[in-house]
């Protein structure tokens, strides 16, 4: 790959480029957008978590003092599956006329029988969530031929049950938009990943063409999958600007966020999996189901949100069988949420694994050398075993002594992070000053500083001088900023801006390299005109398929059930690193949202009214600074590979080595994502077991009998990330 | 949130006055304007009560400390003063909520608050907390619940405040119409026992003036709490105790659980229990078994009782070491 080999900026650390305007508070975000007769905008939402809709009447709402426009979710009756469905949006002057306002809408709603429990939704007798299908279904089914053959013969098999919950978008900043029209083109401020994807889409539900409308996202507090499109907050916040003739700001609250904008599907997994008697793997089979909401999940874009996952994850296994369903219940649907499928599949692998070592009186870490395909997580978990003192700290699980117990684990990674297709517009002015534009969007991820140190390294300029500009659709086309393909995707079209300038700039002014001292001179040559070039991705700057693994070192309080995370140790490829800083800053906060979904986050729904019961930060619960620990990241740099993302990869091994790391101390598997007291303490046996988690038990078997019921798959196994 | 009107009451009287035309107290609002902006409190008038003269103080005199109602939980956690004497208090001040939380917080509206319970707080759900016909916990997500209580609702207590004061003998002094009445901690909380909608045993026009704890010489205390999270969490199970320690032997012993009961959770048995003991495991345990012997555990709460179990002991050694 052509990536420069001395660098001044390429690969070490720079400051992210919109800090300071960030932490001053200049920064501009979405709900900090305000137009002259801005109107706030607020959505009504169904109450009932299932019901026919046959009307709703908004006369009394448009009545209400300050308001400026009510509109309609939809047209005519019309079915809702959840708690939380739009059914109606209103505009008015303030927040406070509009909260009341929302008070006043009539609903004709005949509520309907609903079922949020994913084991009631799976018996016989449940009612549909959806009339028109049966609340299970039944995924595509893989298999490798021999399956029971390769069982029988196998030296050991160990058998578990793992499951993971339901896990919400909770990014800090909410999903959100402000729209305004002049005449008929629209131009909204949009919190997304996409402004190109939000432009065809509003345009599409708008009926505008697409060169009529404008997105623009300056700035955006996290996106991590539902962030894709305009949702249909979106839509109905264009909606309300166009019928009020003002623009409108609608910002979704976090009571909101908890409901509607999308989450991670659950998982039920039933797992076995066999070796030989050197501890390479033989046999592996699967029985899943997970929710991914009323439906089978929305694909927003960037991935689907399926309750489907890649099995067996990453390990290399002659005969599988692998059977994966999805029960729909009256929930939210699921969306693209970092790495989607990957964290999940990855826990009740990495289990089973650590399980199966155990069986075998195994190290778990040589028995992933032994069946690990990667030679790059091979040499990621040497390294890190290496710089953790594996095998020092390594002990028979539940071995430590007293009562407080510690256990150290590990998990691995695969992402496949490819990137093409950006343009960027470089522009190069006579005073010397370098202003470049690409119509991606920052995350807070790091891509402007991204660009900026591209663009500098190869100009040969300071950061100082090159002005960066993103998040705006009159800027040259960029992809969606998902599947960790930014930076691939970005940096290569700012490297054939940056080499198709100078070739400009050394044919104009007539020197030949026009870098360095002759910089200003060569660019005064300009006259007064600056020198515009558009760069495109190419071939052979980026590539695809990061591997990375981790390392979780923990302590766990077997009276109270209290775990405490002393250390993880990252050690991730992500190619030619770019930026050091905002690349290890990717990976703590895929570590930390690794935490929280290992021990703290959880969507909880009440069987008996359907809402969700924990709509705030205080009982969905995110990890907070004093449960993070020490976070030590081994980036393995290699410009040879071209640039890979990292935003995912970093998330996806966290939980797993947590819950290894777990079952390490206590000699007990936690079965269950969060690993909360409660169910340390269960696991230890410590806690009676209610009647109702037996009939629970109960139902979770014969749910797993009813997958193991789907038809015998044929034909070779699809081979995983 | 429903409109409402804001005045600043000068004295005791007169925010007793103002308060009874549908008023609620102001004083930090973190509990209050929560429950406003969820519309499950909709008053017509706060009454601003920070104003109030001789509220804002922590003083020492003639063998109790005086706390005024409107001191903050930041204030408490951080009076050097009181640590040595109340150090339960101390530490249950910083354990609650956030930083910001806790420099906005009173002594005062954190005894009063209201229910954490998440059918509680949902404002679509109608529980019977809040006059409905059923406690939905009961058949559904109970894992934050009690494991005692004396009506049909679930909630337990929220202040953890109240668990430590509830061990240091402390009594709430209340303006009650003309007159101003102390209770325990217990009486504090006693109504909540019995009434299911009740969070405690005040009435919508009685105001806490200050809290007055007893200065026991030589006496120690101590505070513990599991929770989910390391910090900025509610807790799972609390516990505090006191006593005065002669010859490693307990005095005056108090040990109460909280997050288990809509009271703080105190058994006279486990109390006499202790009395004349040093702390070993086998008296902890003992007091532990006192404590919890009727628990009655629901669907998800039974993990409480193991946690309780350990805070006893933990806070116990604690309290002599």
């Amino acid at each position: 790959m052509p990536w420069p080999q001395t660098t001044k900026y390429f690969g070490r650390s720079s400051p992210r480029l919109e800090g300071p305007a960030k932490a001053a508070g200049r920064a501009r975000y979405t709900a900090d957008v305000e137009l002259p007769g801005m109107l706030y905008g607020a959505i009504i939402r169904s109450t009932w978590p299932a019901a026919h809709i046959r009307a709703v009447r908004l006369d009394q709402v448009r009545a209400a003092p300050g308001i400026r426009a009510a509109i309609t979710a939809q047209d005519g009756a019309f079915d809702v599956h959840f708690y939380g469905a739009e059914l109606a949006a209103v505009a008015g002057i303030s927040r406070q006329a509009v909260l009341d306002a929302l008070t006043l809408v009539e609903i004709d709603a005949e509520p309907r029988p609903f079922l949020v429990d994913e084991l009631e939704a799976l018996r016989a007798e449940a009612p549909r969530v959806v009339p028109a299908r049966a609340n299970l279904t039944d995924g595509k089914a893989q298999a490798t031929a021999d399956v029971d053959a390769a069982f029988a013969a196998s030296a050991a098999v160990v058998e578990g049950t793992f499951e993971t919950q339901v896990e919400l978008h909770h990014p800090l900043e909410p999903h959100g938009h402000a729209a305004s029209w002049e005449g008929d083109e629209l131009t909204t401020w949009s919190s997304t990943q996409a402004v190109f994807g939000c432009r065809s889409a509003f345009a599409q539900a708008l009926q505008v063409p697409q060169n009529k409308v404008r997105v623009i996202c300056e700035h955006m507090g996290g996106g991590f999958g539902a962030k894709f499109n305009p949702g249909v907050e979106g839509i109905l916040c264009a909606r309300l600007a166009r019928v009020a003739g003002a623009p409108v700001k609608l910002i979704l609250t976090r009571f909101e966020q908890a409901l509607a904008v999308g989450n991670r599907p659950s998982s039920h997994q039933q797992i076995k999996l066999g070796a030989d008697a050197t501890g390479r793997l033989t046999a592996f089979q699967l029985e899943s189901f997970g929710t991914s909401g009323y439906d089978v999940g929305a694909n927003t874009g960037g991935g689907s949100g399926s309750a489907r996952f890649p099995a067996p994850y990453i390990y290399k296994v002659p005969a599988t069988r692998v059977k994966q369903g999805t029960v729909a219940i009256n929930a939210g649907l699921s969306c693209a949420m970092r790495a989607p499928g990957h964290p999940v599949a990855s826990f009740g692998m990495e289990a089973i694994l650590d399980d199966l070592a155990v069986k075998l009186g195994r190290d778990p870490l040589e028995l992933r050398l032994l069946n690990d395909p990667s030679e790059i997580r091979q040499r990621e978990y040497r390294l890190g075993a290496e710089k953790f003192g594996w095998k020092q700290k390594y002990r028979k699980p539940g071995s430590s002594a007293g009562p407080i117990k510690s256990g150290i684990g590990c998990a691995g990674a695969a992402w496949m992070s490819g990137g093409r297709g950006t343009q960027a517009e470089l522009e190069i002015n006579p005073d010397g000053t370098v202003a470049v534009r690409v119509g991606t969007q920052d995350l807070g991820t790091g891509s402007r500083t991204v660009i900026q140190v591209v663009a500098a390294e190869m100009l040969g300029l300071d950061l100082a001088a090159v002005a960066v500009g993103v998040g705006d659709t009159r800027f040259p086309p960029s992809g969606a900023s998902g599947g960790s393909a930014t930076t691939a995707s970005v940096a290569p079209a700012i490297y054939d801006a940056c080499e198709k300038a100078l070739a400009e700039l050394a044919k104009s002014s007539a020197i030949a390299d026009p870098r360095g001292a002759h910089w200003l001179k060569a660019c005064k040559t300009l006259g007064s005109a600056p020198l515009r070039v558009r760069g495109v991705w190419r071939e052979g700057l980026s590539t695809g398929g990061a591997g990375g693994v981790q390392f979780a070192e923990v302590e766990v309080d077997t009276e109270t059930g209290f775990v405490t995370i002393r250390k993880i140790l990252v050690v991730q490829d992500c190619g030619a690193v770019v930026n050091r800083l905002t690349c290890e800053s990717q990976i703590n906060g895929g570590v930390i949202m690794g935490i929280g979904y290992a021990l703290y986050e959880e969507r909880v729904m009440d069987r008996a009214t359907g809402v969700v019961l924990n709509p705030n930060l205080e009982t969905y619960k995110l990890p907070g600074a004093a449960d993070i620990p020490e976070i030590d990241i081994v980036l393995l740099d290699m410009p040879e590979r071209g640039v890979i993302g990292v935003g995912e990869p970093c998330t996806i091994p966290t939980a797993s080595a947590i819950a290894n790391a777990v079952a390490n101390a206590l000699g007990v598997r936690v079965p269950r994502l969060p690993i909360t007291p409660d169910r340390v303490l269960a696991a230890l046996g410590r806690v009676p077991p209610p009647s109702r988690q037996a009939r629970a038990r109960a139902a979770l078997k014969s749910a797993f009998a009813r997958i193991a019921q789907m038809p015998e798959p044929i034909g070779p196994e699809e081979s995983p990330a | 949130m429903k409109p409402f009107t804001y005045v600043t009451a000068r004295s005791p009287a007169s925010a007793l006055e103002l308060v009874r035309e549908q008023g609620r107290f102001l004083a930090g609002g973190i509990d209050l304007l929560g429950e406003m902006k969820e519309s499950i409190a909709t008053p017509a008038r706060l009454v601003n009560i920070k104003a109030l003269p001789d509220t804002m103080a922590v003083t020492n005199a003639n063998g109790r400390w005086r706390i005024g109602t409107n001191v903050t939980l930041a204030t408490l956690a951080a009076h050097a003063g009181m640590k040595p004497a109340l150090t339960g208090l101390v530490e249950a001040a910083a354990d609650v909520g956030s930083p910001q939380i806790r420099h906005v917080a009173t002594i005062g509206g954190n005894l009063a608050q209201h229910s954490r319970c998440w059918y509680y707080r949902h404002r679509d759900v109608n529980c019977r907390k809040k006059g409905g016909r059923l406690c939905y916990a009961r058949e559904g997500e109970s894992k934050f619940h009690s494991l005692f209580t004396g009506c049909t609702c679930l909630s337990p207590l929220g202040s953890n405040i109240a668990i430590a004061l509830a061990a240091l003998d402390a009594r709430v002094f209340v303006q009650r119409g003309r007159k101003v009445e102390s209770m325990t901690m217990a009486e504090l909380y006693a109504t909540a026992w019995r009434t299911p909608t009740a969070h405690h045993s005040l009435r919508d026009d009685d105001l806490i003036l200050r809290i007055e704890v007893p200065a026991a010489p030589q006496g120690r205390s101590a505070y513990l709490q599991v929770a989910e999270r390391s910090d900025f969490d509610w807790a799972l199970v609390s516990c505090a105790a006191s006593a005065r320690v002669v010859d490693g032997k307990l005095q005056n012993a108090r040990i109460v659980l909280g997050a288990v009961a809509p009271i703080p959770w105190q058994a006279d048995a486990a109390n006499a229990a202790l009395e004349g003991k040093p702390v070993t495991t086998a008296t902890a345990e003992q007091a532990a078994d006192l404590l919890l012997q009727e628990a009655r555990p629901f669907g998800d709460n039974a993990y409480k009782i193991p946690i309780a179990r350990a805070l006893v002991r933990r806070t116990l050694m604690k309290l002599v070491a």
